[in-house]
């Protein structure tokens, strides 16, 4: 089988990128002092793989439920919500001279993501549940839409908040934005959202195959439709949220794996989503290794080389899209 | 069994599924046995894409109840319902990469087991390549979905119906894009599948196609009317010719009989205006 190959593939380049994780450090390669290892680049290194893993599974779900190669967990608006809750949080520690730890933008950020889901799903409710006899439907339209709209309100509520910002906290704010490791400790909380979204959508994947070709045909096939399609965008928000809230707004991961994956020969999902999970993971790390490391000892935001990655990669999924047919 | 693979009663349409919707129909009766072969024939728009998703459940009847095996559609466990009827719709969304074979397979009733997950979460058993050389797509099985042509396509969608397995099939279409060699080919694959202890419920547009395959008929006229029984009583001439509004004779050649439009089409389709 061409596609249990890709997966063996896929958990060696896993475990190859961890150990770089843990070897690479500003200083070059080698072994650290295991202060170094076990305090600062372990918990980095698991972070990375833990929001790597939670972006790619989201991505791979959004372009399921949409029906859509280029959707990507930032179309849901969540991550637009989880970045006005961290930055909000900064801003106001900031106005209250307060220090904030990590842990309390995380917090924000979670806060944020929980409000933008809940009105997501408060919006989409009884859409989703909706049956079209034509697959173009109603309901992956005004998904995609929806969460579009609500990114683009969260958005602009960021720039004010930028806008509104002191110098000295920008910085801060700009790095969160770009999708940032740096300092990233906090690894526990990612690796259970990924666990639950997959304990979520797994059991039923295969449904999920069979929703993206049309919500009628799922129907008679015995695919209780709106249920599924809540259950998960319920994943697909949890991991989107913990993602952000561990290490920030970092593109692109969940675009591209679960593309390459696809074209890899890995279609079907329920392969596809735990395949996505691993290699998601595998390519923060990986990218992150290589941030800490090219221009040491400056650190660049992982987000900054995964666009430079992800960037040629989706323009050149756009322009070699095969012409549809019917 | 002694039940009908598919029965409605009373059944009645109306445009979008919602009440203040026009009438697509009235009032339909139809009694589907093993070995039959029903077709829908009406105008565009006449309701026939509605009508078999009404039949399939995933469209709301204004009235009227369906059975499948004599048993109520909303008592079915929806799992095992698509053991028993398959419904192949007119449009099909390929958002992805997917080989035909997988495509065909999508359907296929198999185990959850890990075993049927890492078979690239489709069991590539000897039926489906039967189901793929029958309907003249082997030598296309590798190919990407989204490359075929628009009869291709059309072909892939009876092979997933058919592999799901189930002895009921309502097919939207089934004959949309084929050219002349494969309309004769999906004819023969439906008759022997009604042939087989199986029944098949299409639309079709081709009336001739329509006379080929058809053991029964339902005729359309989009207002309401619904006529329905054996194809010889139905598929009459003067009766098609009022419901779509041009001339209609029939001939018969080589003991088939086939539907042309007479060239005195005015004064009859004047005379068919409602």
């Amino acid at each position: 089988m061409r596609a249990t190959h890709v997966l063996i593939v896929v958990a060696a380049a896993a475990a190859i990128a961890c150990a770089v994780g843990v070897l690479a450090g500003s200083a070059g390669f080698g072994v650290a002092s295991s202060d170094i290892v076990w305090s600062i680049r372990v918990p980095r290194v698991l972070a990375g793989f833990g929001a790597g893993a939670a972006l790619a599974l989201a991505g791979a779900l959004m372009q399921l439920l949409t029906r859509n190669a280029l959707a990507d967990p930032y179309v849901l608006g969540v991550a637009g919500g989880a970045s006005v809750g961290a930055l909000g949080a900064m801003l106001v520690a900031g106005a209250a001279a307060a220090t904030l730890s990590e842990w309390g933008v995380a917090a924000g950020a979670a806060i944020g993501a929980i409000a933008a889901s809940l009105l997501l799903f408060g919006l989409l409710w009884r859409r989703l549940a909706s049956t079209a006899i034509v697959p173009s439907g109603e309901a992956a339209t005004a998904l995609l839409l929806v969460g579009v709209m609500i990114g683009a309100g969260c958005s602009a509520i960021v720039s004010l908040i930028l806008t509104l910002a002191d110098e000295g906290q920008l910085r801060g704010m700009v790095f969160w934005l770009l999708g940032d490791l740096n300092g990233a400790s906090h690894w526990e909380i990612v690796w259970i959202a990924v666990a639950v979204a997959l304990a979520i959508v797994w059991p039923r994947a295969r449904e999920l195959d069979w929703l993206a070709r049309g919500d009628a045909w799922a129907a008679t096939l015995g695919v209780a439709v709106g249920p599924r399609r809540r259950a998960v965008l319920l994943a697909a928000a949890i991991a989107t949220g913990a993602a952000v809230a561990t290490a920030g707004a970092i593109g692109f991961v969940g675009l591209v794996v679960p593309h390459a994956l696809r074209r890899l020969g890995v279609r079907a999902a329920p392969l596809l989503l735990p395949a996505s999970a691993v290699a998601g993971g595998a390519f923060v790390v990986a990218v992150d290794a290589a941030a800490r490391t090219i221009v040491a000892p400056l650190q660049l935001p992982v987000g900054v080389l995964a666009a430079a990655i992800g960037v040629p990669t989706f323009i050149a999924m756009l322009l070699q899209r095969p012409a549809a047919t019917r | 069994m002694s039940e009908a693979l598919l029965s409605s009663n009373g059944l009645a349409l109306r445009a979008g599924g919602s009440m203040r919707g026009r009438v697509l129909i009235g009032r339909l009766d139809i009694l589907v046995e093993a070995g039959e072969r029903w077709v829908v024939v009406g105008p565009n728009g006449a309701g026939k894409s509605s009508l078999l998703a009404a039949l399939a459940g995933v469209f709301p009847l204004a009235a009227g109840r369906v059975r499948v095996d004599g048993v109520d559609l909303a008592a079915w466990q929806p799992s095992l319902l698509a053991a028993r009827r398959a419904w192949s719709p007119q449009f099909w969304s390929d958002p992805f990469p997917a080989t035909v074979r997988e495509t065909a397979a999508l359907a296929r009733r198999r185990g959850f087991g890990v075993r049927s997950v890492l078979d690239d979460g489709v069991r590539v058993d000897d039926e489906v390549e039967r189901v793929l050389d029958r309907l003249q797509l082997a030598p296309l099985a590798a190919s990407d979905v989204q490359t075929l042509s628009g009869g291709e396509r059309q072909r892939v969608a009876i092979a997933t119906a058919l592999l799901q397995g189930a002895p009921l099939l309502l097919l939207d279409e089934p004959a949309s894009h084929l050219d002349l060699a494969h309309e004769r080919l999906l004819v023969d694959v439906l008759r022997a599948h009604a042939a087989a202890g199986g029944a098949v419920v299409a639309s079709l547009h081709d009336l001739d196609l329509a006379w080929d395959l058809a053991s029964h008929v339902v005729l359309l006229d989009g207002a309401g009317g619904a006529i329905a029984g054996a194809r010889d009583d139905v598929l009459v001439a003067d009766r098609l010719g009022l419901l779509f509004g041009v001339a209609i004779r029939a001939l018969v050649v080589d003991g088939a009989t086939r539907f042309v439009v007479a060239d005195d089409a005015s004064s009859i389709a004047s005379g068919a205006q409602r």
